[in-house]
């Protein structure tokens, strides 16, 4: 009997040591089903009451926060006699399970198709892939090919990634189909360092009922096409324009426009224009054109070079917040419940919202309220030319793969033969213009009043990309990345900013964070 | 204090005693450690462990987004020295450190929390309130809501722009200039968090109460008897009797207003804004771990806050024999 309650204690002891340490979930739960692509930016749509977020873009790569799977992927064996590459999936999208299903497929069909490269398959959660990727790549034992991963993701390996250039020769793959301006958008310090695949272009969202009610023509729909003013006179598609329009689409309670005297800036219940989810640095771009914003080449010598064509953005952002006509929703009304806490054109109370391919995914309440937008080209910016951006994800190659040659004739698959099964999983606009038709039909069917003029926008749109892209390598990048978003976050919420001096204690502080 | 120490001390097994053990107690005692393992385990793999291993970080220079891809070195006190000079935690010109502003802050809401619950414990107590069951759940009920969710829900009634605080008080005359913009306002953001706290402070209100009601009834008898007026009794019988009571809160609440952030975080994005007034010390420490990934610092941080808060506890300790009134015990 003794026994017998010795052998029950300790089962019951040993159960309770299991309970404490097995956490909440089950080790064996399935993977989310209802897990958004990380395209969606619903995955990373701000909460509630986060304000600032009307400026906030949610990366093209960013997964979402919740975590696939927990039990660990099951990586296949190396076959003997073939040259083994590994692919790690997990830095941005594709670790939903349809996603991993047709990334098994695609896998499947490369190893069918030759018999030299046996393609490995790696799918590590998104919450731990950047630390199991860095305890990998520092034991020497990094994968071969990692993506897709936009350049956010791939900023946190700055270093490490492979310069293809060589293997593009080598190999004679045709880079030809794609627009020359997305291979350049590739090239950085390191080299080469991706080819396109997916794609997500910036374009002016605009609500054509607003522009009717206002007495206005429409944006145009084709890069080098002028705006046509009511009085019939022609303007740039420029910066100035876009503020002129937008102070008369931007409405106080009374029904006044912010040129009107009578306008109380306090009582605004219609902006006329909004950065959606946009970063300051992305502001800047589309504003100032695409730059690079720090110089020098090791700790010590590194300093901020924010172009002066952006610190006239971020001050025209501001005034177009705080101003005296102003026209952009700031901090606190871009976060009040009416403008849907800081997703303000999806509230249809935004005329005109300048953001990326990936937004289509965010508009349900404004579609379901009965709203229709249209799709306008890229203002012209500071330099006199059409200031895009373009998001992208790709794969890269670690730069240690003991096999470059085959890790670049399985990236060449990926994103050509693989792309056509891949994208429409990753929700992603392919880099190849023969390729877009498919998506635009799928969008189509969320949006059915989108015109085709206005989805060729966004084909157009690939022509302008932002090199260096606004998400560019800088040192110390998340902590730099955070006093930008903090500056962004003191504009939208300071009504009376001393601009100069604040501006100055960013570079100041930039400073700092990159010698740190 | 000691009186109470040396009393477990007398309760608890010394090495001779544990040998004298019969094989029954002896078994028992097995059986105990046994029991108690689970516990034990979680401790040291949950709580100690990594309190130790914290330690160990702030004398590396680990930094996850450059230090897994190269071993860690050994940097001695630099991040010590890196602390002491840091212009994040020490207040440099105009701009607020970050341990000033989590003094500054517990300065202004340190005697908020713990007089206004005491305050409404008392009214609670008075034996004329109708309905005291009713005041009662009504003042304890939000502390039920979660505090996420209530710093939510404030923050979208205090939104300068659309909260029905402000719409209030503009339909009631004031103009849109002079309202005060809440969270946004340098002047008002600490006002701000204050009120958000108050709503929860249902917990300390019935702490009190539990407190007051504890007072023995003949005090109060014979205090009436020596001509005693309410304010006389109050101070002169309530308050020293309640006083572990209020010893306890204070401590609890001065330990959370060092490891203030959830609000901060929320409702301000944990930006700092507006000027660098809401950089509480536990956001920056959070931010220096988690966002920055700076391991070693973060770790440093963390060891200092531990350290303050140690040493403001034993400080409220040595003053607690002056002004704490534990009933039937001889003060030494």
């Amino acid at each position: 009997m003794k026994k017998l309650l010795y052998v029950l204690s300790l089962l019951i002891v040993a159960s309770m040591v299991l309970a404490a340490c097995g956490g909440g979930a089950p080790a064996t739960q399935p993977p989310a089903a209802t897990e958004p692509a990380a395209t969606e930016p619903a995955a990373t749509e701000p909460a509630a009451t986060e304000d600032p977020a009307a400026t906030e873009e949610p990366g093209a790569t960013e997964a979402p926060a919740a975590t696939p799977t927990l039990t660990p992927y099951p990586v296949a064996e190396c076959e003997g006699g073939k040259v083994c590459i590994r692919w790690f999936v997990g830095l941005g999208t594709g670790t939903d399970a349809p996603q991993i299903e047709t990334q098994e497929e695609v896998v499947a069909d490369f190893n069918a198709s030759q018999d030299r490269i046996q393609l490995i398959l790696e799918i590590v959660p998104f919450n731990s892939a950047r630390d199991v990727l860095s305890t990998q790549i520092a034991s020497g034992a990094g994968p071969d090919i990692v993506g897709p991963v936009g350049w956010g993701g791939s900023n946190d390996f700055f270093g490490q990634w492979l310069d293809l250039t060589p293997y593009i020769e080598s190999s004679g793959f045709d880079t030809s189909i794609f627009d020359p301006a997305l291979v350049k958008f590739y090239q950085t310090e390191e080299g080469q360092v991706g080819l396109p695949f997916a794609v997500f272009p910036g374009a002016m969202y605009y609500v054509p009922a607003l522009f009717d009610e206002a007495g206005l023509n429409y944006p145009p729909q084709v890069y080098g096409e002028k705006y046509v003013m009511p009085d019939g006179t022609e303007r740039d598609w420029n910066w100035e324009t876009i503020t002129e329009l937008a102070r008369i689409l931007t409405v106080d309670v009374n029904g006044n426009d912010a040129t009107m005297p009578e306008f109380d800036p306090t009582q605004i219940v219609q902006v006329g224009y909004v950065p959606q989810w946009q970063s300051i640095q992305s502001i800047g771009t589309f504003y100032g054109g695409a730059a690079p914003i720090y110089s020098g080449d090791a700790k010590g010598s590194y300093e901020a070079t924010i172009p002066n064509s952006w610190k006239e953005g971020f001050q025209w952002y501001y005034d177009g917040m705080w101003g005296d006509q102003p026209f952009i929703a700031n901090g606190p009304l871009a976060g009040s419940p009416e403008f849907l806490a800081g997703n303000v054109f999806n509230s249809g109370k935004a005329a005109m919202g300048l953001t990326q391919t990936w937004y289509t995914c965010c508009l349900g309440e404004f579609r379901d309220a009965g709203n229709e937008f249209q799709l306008a080209i890229q203002p012209i910016g500071a330099n006199g030319e059409v200031s895009g951006r373009v998001d992208a994800d790709t794969f890269r190659i670690w730069k240690g793969t003991p096999n470059p040659n085959e890790a670049f004739e399985v990236l060449s698959y990926l994103i050509t033969t693989g792309a056509d099964k891949l994208l429409p999983v990753y929700g992603a606009m392919p880099a190849v213009p023969e390729k877009t038709q498919a998506f635009f039909d799928q969008k189509s069917q969320d949006y059915p009043f989108v015109t085709e003029e206005s989805w060729n926008v966004f084909v157009q749109g690939l022509a302008y990309p932002d090199t260096p892209s606004s998400e560019q390598y800088h040192p110390n990048s998340i902590k730099a990345n955070q006093r930008y978003a903090t500056f962004l976050d003191l504009m939208n919420n300071t009504p009376d900013l001393d601009f100069e001096a604040e501006f100055q204690k960013l570079v100041d502080d930039l400073n700092t964070i990159y010698n740190e | 204090m000691l009186e109470e120490l040396s009393n477990i001390r007398k309760v608890l097994p010394t090495v001779k005693s544990l040998r004298n053990l019969t094989p029954l107690a002896r078994r028992e005692a097995r059986l105990g450690m046994l029991f108690l393992s689970p516990w034990i385990f979680g401790f040291l793999a949950f709580t100690l462990i990594p309190m130790l291993a914290t330690l160990f970080f702030s004398f590396l220079d680990l930094k996850i987004t450059d230090g897994i891809l190269s071993a860690p070195d050994f940097v001695g006190l630099d991040n010590y020295k890196r602390l002491l000079q840091d212009p994040q935690v020490w207040s440099t010109g105009t701009t607020p450190g970050s341990l000033w502003v989590t003094i500054k802050f517990g300065l202004f809401a340190l005697p908020i929390g713990i007089f206004l619950p005491l305050g409404i414990a008392v009214l609670m107590n008075n034996k004329h309130l109708k309905g005291q069951m009713f005041f009662r759940s009504l003042f304890y009920m939000p502390y039920i809501v979660p505090f996420v969710a209530a710093v939510f829900i404030w923050g979208g009634m205090l939104n300068p722009e659309s909260g029905w605080i402000n719409r209030t008080l503009i339909a009631l005359g004031m103009s849109k200039e002079s309202v005060p913009t809440w969270a946004n306002d340098v002047n008002w953001v600490y006002p701000t968090y204050v009120i958000m706290g108050i709503w929860g402070i249902g917990n300390a209100m019935l702490i009190m109460l539990a407190g007051l009601q504890g007072v023995p009834t003949e005090l109060y008898d014979a205090a009436k008897v020596d001509g005693a007026n309410g304010w006389q009794t109050f101070w002169k019988v309530t308050f020293p009797m309640i006083s572990p009571v209020i010893f306890y809160n204070l401590v609890l609440s001065i330990v959370g207003l060092f490891q203030y952030f959830l609000v901060p975080l929320v409702v301000n994005q944990g930006t700092g804004r507006p000027g660098g007034a809401t950089y509480f010390y536990n956001l920056y420490l959070y931010r220096t771990f988690f966002t920055f990934q700076d391991m070693s610092y973060g770790s440093t941080l963390a060891w200092f806050l531990f350290a303050v808060i140690l040493v403001v506890t034993i400080i409220l300790f040595g003053t607690a024999k002056y002004w704490v009134y534990y009933a039937g015990e001889s003060r030494s």
